[in-house]
């Protein structure tokens, strides 16, 4: 979770992203952040994002990042 | 794109309009954040409307008032032509390919034209789209494949900018092949339009904040070096000159010769090398004259602090030698402790970390962006020789000792002449890249420079130098606007290459002669309060009618004897 945390912070400093439910809805994050979250995270976990992954359900929340990563084959 | 619309007006920020086919707000958002210098505020111009951004100045996205422009588009989006080439939809290859042509030209022609709403333009080339397949045997097929109709495609760009000096093309072929990831992202062109990969735009981002740093002047000028196992592999006081390794056949020593050669190449484009070394000096020197493997001699070397001071106290001490900023230094040592002092006790020093591995260290400093310039002119390629030349001045100071016939032995001759087309971008140069000697701060880039002069009411001077020991060249400038009875002294800026030769006194003493026989009655030169222009302030103290004001008192301005000064008109 720090790893992601510290992912997030390098995207957009200064936000409680343990503390959001919905980065993109609170107003954390928003949809440009989004592509620049999928570059760092693929290139972080060797992992690739098909199109219809890249949705902001699966990147809203720490909690939504980590089932995701997790499905992608990842161990955290 | 849904991205957040941030009306803010930042004052201080440059402003930068992005303009393209594909979804550019990655790369504004890259341009944006980053902490150094210059801060830049970006619109990035909705997609796809590349011809009519370039060709309709009254388009809502030029009301931000850009002062910089990217206009970046991919081929095969922006010329029709070229994408029914790329997918053989076509009856005639070789119409296609003209036509193709063709558009590219209308769009160069389109970029030339807007280029005269700002005052740099950036336009990345266009780069082969690694995503299609197309058939090597005819990639490179004259008049027909598509990485030949790039090539030529680019090259044309390259002719019709060579005209307009602020138009800078920029390689993206090399970005592209720089990137070990693709330099495109299909799923982002499908998601919201964002043809490039993050990492293209990151290494796009860095490459063009560094071309906007040298079109601004905020560059490097000097480098720092050490000697041992920084120029050369070992100790030499222990080692002993023989025993250092430099030069072929021992690896490592071939490894410190091209870090060498890759010095020299800066040096040969104006950048100023010195020394800083804790060594005997006759020892180290006698290596640099006489190994026979060293690349750079004494004579590429504009300073040098070679003892067993103090290296922060050896920065200072070259800095007021060279009468440049430490802010202009960048300070290379392969000790990681020197690194970490000079960092703590000088922070303006650009100190970047040496990699631990000499073979290593000329790709090193081949990476770093600090060096870049717009424009190289000859100034840049005499430069280390005019600060030799400066050296051996001081040393018949030290002989003659008597500063006044001193001055007079210099035989200084100063020629002046107006701003002329030949001369703006020297001139401009040193408006922008002058810190000390600059009574207004005043920053333009060439354009906006040319148009204030072209005003009837403005005027602007410059200065050639040049004394027995050889020519400064264009070192200084001033300028003076008249509206009735009063001139103002708009800019008033000198090198420090000729400080301490009363230079500046032939220079203001020209200047408000001008002022004088354009009728003005009242001289001003209202000073701005920069971090580090105290030696134009001062000079202007002592001329001033009063204490606290600002005219200037013609009593107290005169060319000085020893000063021979003729006009070019």
């Amino acid at each position: 979770m720090e790893e992601l945390t510290s992912i997030l912070t390098e995207i957009r400093a200064g936000q409680d992203y343990a503390g959001a439910d919905n980065f993109f809805k609170e107003g954390l994050l928003d949809s440009l952040d989004m592509t620049a979250l999928v570059a760092s995270l693929e290139s972080r976990y060797n992992v690739f994002l098909d199109v219809d992954e890249i949705v902001p359900e699966n990147l809203c929340s720490l909690k939504a990042i980590k089932t995701l990563l997790v499905r992608k084959g990842v161990s955290l | 794109m849904d991205a957040i619309k941030e009306n803010r007006v930042e004052p201080d920020a440059r402003q930068v309009l992005l303009v393209g086919d594909t979804t550019l707000d990655p790369l504004a958002r890259l341009l944006e954040r980053n902490p150094s210098q210059p801060k830049l505020q970006c619109t990035a111009a909705p997609y796809g409307q590349v011809f009519q951004i370039l060709l309709d100045a009254s388009h809502s996205v030029w009301s931000s008032n850009p002062e910089l422009m990217v206009v970046w588009t991919a081929a095969n989006l922006s010329l029709p032509s070229f994408a029914k080439l790329l997918h053989f939809e076509f009856e005639s290859a070789s119409v296609e390919f003209d036509e193709a042509l063709r558009e590219a030209e209308q769009l160069a022609d389109a970029i030339v034209r807007a280029s005269s709403r700002v005052g740099l333009v950036l336009v990345p080339t266009w780069i082969l789209p690694t995503y299609e397949r197309w058939i090597q045997t005819l990639a490179w097929r004259h008049r027909i494949g598509v990485a030949n109709f790039l090539a030529k495609a680019n090259l044309m760009l390259a002719e019709k900018f060579a005209g307009q000096k602020n138009i800078v093309l920029l390689d993206a072929s090399y970005w592209q092949a720089s990137l070990a990831r693709s330099a495109f992202d299909l799923r982002m062109f499908a998601v919201a339009k964002i043809l490039y990969s993050h990492n293209l735009f990151e290494k796009a981002a860095t490459e063009m904040r560094s071309v906007i740093r040298g079109s601004l002047g905020l560059t490097k000028k000097v480098v720092v070096c050490d000697l041992d196992n920084t120029l050369w592999g070992g100790v030499v006081g222990d080692d002993g000159p023989q025993n250092i390794k430099l030069g072929a056949p021992d690896p490592l020593g071939e490894c410190f010769q091209a870090f060498q050669s890759a010095l020299k190449g800066l040096r040969s484009r104006g950048i100023l090398l010195t020394i800083c070394s804790k060594n005997d000096e006759k020892l180290a020197l006698s290596v640099i004259e006489e190994h026979p493997a060293m690349i750079l001699r004494k004579g590429d070397f504009v300073g040098w602090r070679i003892n067993w001071k103090d290296k922060a106290e050896n920065l200072i001490a070259l800095a007021e030698e060279l009468n440049l900023g430490l802010d202009s230094f960048v300070f290379l040592d392969d000790s990681p402790q020197e690194r970490d002092q000079v960092r703590q006790l000088l922070s303006q020093v650009y100190v970047p970390d040496l990699p631990a591995s000499p073979s290593e260290y000329a790709p090193f400093l081949a990476s770093l962006d600090c060096f870049e310039t717009p424009n190289l002119g000859k100034e840049d390629f005499e430069r280390t020789e005019m600060y030799r030349a400066e050296r051996e001045r001081k040393e018949t100071l030290d002989v003659s000792g008597d500063v006044e016939n001193w001055l007079g032995s210099l035989q200084i001759k100063v020629s002046v002449a107006p701003l002329r087309r030949e001369s703006l971008p020297r001139a401009a140069q040193l408006l922008n890249k002058t810190n000390q000697f600059n009574l207004t701060l005043r920053r333009l880039d060439e354009k906006s420079f040319w148009d204030w002069a072209e005003d009837p009411a403005n005027s602007i001077y410059t200065f050639n130098v040049s004394d027995r020991f050889g020519d400064f060249g264009l070192v200084g400038l001033s300028s003076i606007s008249v509206t009735g009875p009063d001139a103002q002294i708009t800019d008033f800026v000198m090198s420090c290459r000729v400080m301490g030769k009363k230079v500046e006194e032939a220079l203001l003493g020209y200047t408000v002669e001008q002022a004088k026989a354009s009728g003005a009655a009242h001289i001003i030169a209202p000073p701005v309060d920069g971090p580090r222009n105290g030696p134009a302030k001062d000079f202007f103290a002592g001329k001033f009618a009063d204490a606290d004001g600002a005219s200037i008192d013609p009593s107290r301005v005169s060319i000085p004897p020893h000063i021979s000064l003729k006009e070019e008109i």
